[in-house]
């Protein structure tokens, strides 16, 4: 039924590393730019290492969320319903009735552990 | 390893109603407080669990439910209902119609308390008490199909066929995608002897749920039946050709789903076969 998926690693740790590279240029541009405030200096944009730690971070990121996130649903509305059950007939929630002999079967059993 | 929370989130979303299992997995989540980690969601799972136990009849567990609900949402008539439900679950039917109709006296349009009255009167064995008060209910909300279908099956309960067809058709009406409510309306159909329009739904069915078992075998019935009928000169009913093709179609589909490699031993694989061909 719905058991989540073992958690993808490898994406983690991408994502992780993305993080990182991308917190770490930030923060280096913001180093660049009090440097260059303390030497007077005019802005001539970032140097070049910052933008390519930045970009490799987004691509890293790219990577990392496609193997992090779950499987995709199927689109056709077709194979959802073909997963629809008959007893979904007879689920109604709100209408539900309790004069069943559910209470006296399992008044005395013991759950199974598996599902 | 299976996310307790996820699954009791996914039967929510479904609606299926499988109490051993919420109660199984929503049992040590509550008892150990670990269900209040889950922020909005805990108070939904304290319902879903309450009302499981209420099915399984392990009323402690219930009262803990509702106890931890009512001390959250004091007099709320959501918590009210659930406390109805409690007492129609141990059989005190009287004391839960007078909670349901406190509820509706303090608000005319609450839905919950309303449709439990309804439950509550076919409980107490008064059905027709029951169908009128769900009718009256419907007046007003046309669009619920859950009390549609509800009330499709009070009538099948009461043998009126027609009535359950007219709810049925109301249900189509609402979720016109759904196979499964095609079926229903197709069987009664057929129940009622109304061969060419149940033939027509169950065709729907296979149309809307490719291979659909018990759709091919009403295509293959109601065929068979109308083949063995005289043929009629009528242009709008449907000629002997095509329900001749409908009926090869069924059988081929039928014998290939049966005869699938996996399916099934093969001694039983070539007594379906046989069934299905002299049927």
């Amino acid at each position: 039924m719905a058991v989540q998926q073992a958690p993808n690693h490898f994406g983690r740790l991408v994502c992780l590393v993305a993080f990182f590279l991308f917190f770490h240029s930030g923060y280096s541009t913001f180093e660049h730019l009090s440097y260059l405030k303390a030497i007077d200096g005019h802005e001539s944009g970032l140097p070049l290492d910052i933008t390519i730690e930045l970009l490799t971070s987004v691509a890293l990121f790219g990577l990392g969320i496609v193997l992090v996130a779950d499987d995709f649903k199927e689109i056709l509305m077709e194979t959802e319903m073909a997963k629809q059950s008959i007893e979904s007939l007879d689920a109604r929630p709100s209408f539900y009735s309790f004069n069943h002999r559910g209470r006296a079967v399992f008044k005395n059993v013991i759950l199974k552990d598996e599902l | 390893m299976v996310n307790a929370a996820k699954v009791l989130q996914d039967l929510r979303a479904s609606a299926e109603r499988k109490p051993d299992v919420v109660v199984r997995l929503g049992k040590p989540l509550i008892e150990s407080g670990a269900v209040l980690k889950l922020d909005a969601d805990a108070w939904l799972v304290y319902e879903q669990v309450a009302i499981a136990a209420l099915d399984i009849g392990d009323d402690t567990l219930a009262q803990k439910c509702i106890q931890a609900l009512e001390t959250k949402f004091p007099g709320s008539p959501r918590v009210r209902r659930l406390q109805g439900m409690q007492l129609e679950a141990v059989g005190k039917l009287a004391e839960a119609g007078l909670i349901y109709k406190a509820i509706l006296e303090e608000d005319e349009t609450n839905v919950l308390a309303a449709k439990r009255q309804v439950m509550l009167l076919r409980a107490m064995g008064l059905p027709s008490e029951a169908i009128s008060a769900l009718v009256k209910y419907l007046d007003i909300n046309y669009t619920d199909f859950e009390g549609w279908l509800q009330l499709a099956d009070l009538y099948l309960e009461e043998l009126m066929y027609a009535q359950a067809a007219f709810c049925m058709e109301e249900v189509l009406m609402l979720q016109p995608q759904n196979h499964i409510f095609h079926l229903k309306y197709a069987e009664i159909l057929y129940t009622q002897d109304n061969i060419q329009l149940a033939l027509k739904q169950f065709c729907r069915v296979v149309e809307l749920c490719r291979d659909h078992v018990r759709g091919l075998y009403g295509i293959k019935m109601c065929a068979s039946r109308l083949l063995k009928a005289a043929p009629s000169k009528d242009a709008t009913v449907t000629s002997q050709e095509d329900l001749e093709a409908m009926d090869l179609l069924a059988t081929e589909r039928l014998i290939a789903l049966y005869g699938a490699p996996g399916a099934a031993a093969e001694s039983s694989k070539v007594a379906a076969t046989k069934w299905i061909e002299t049927q």
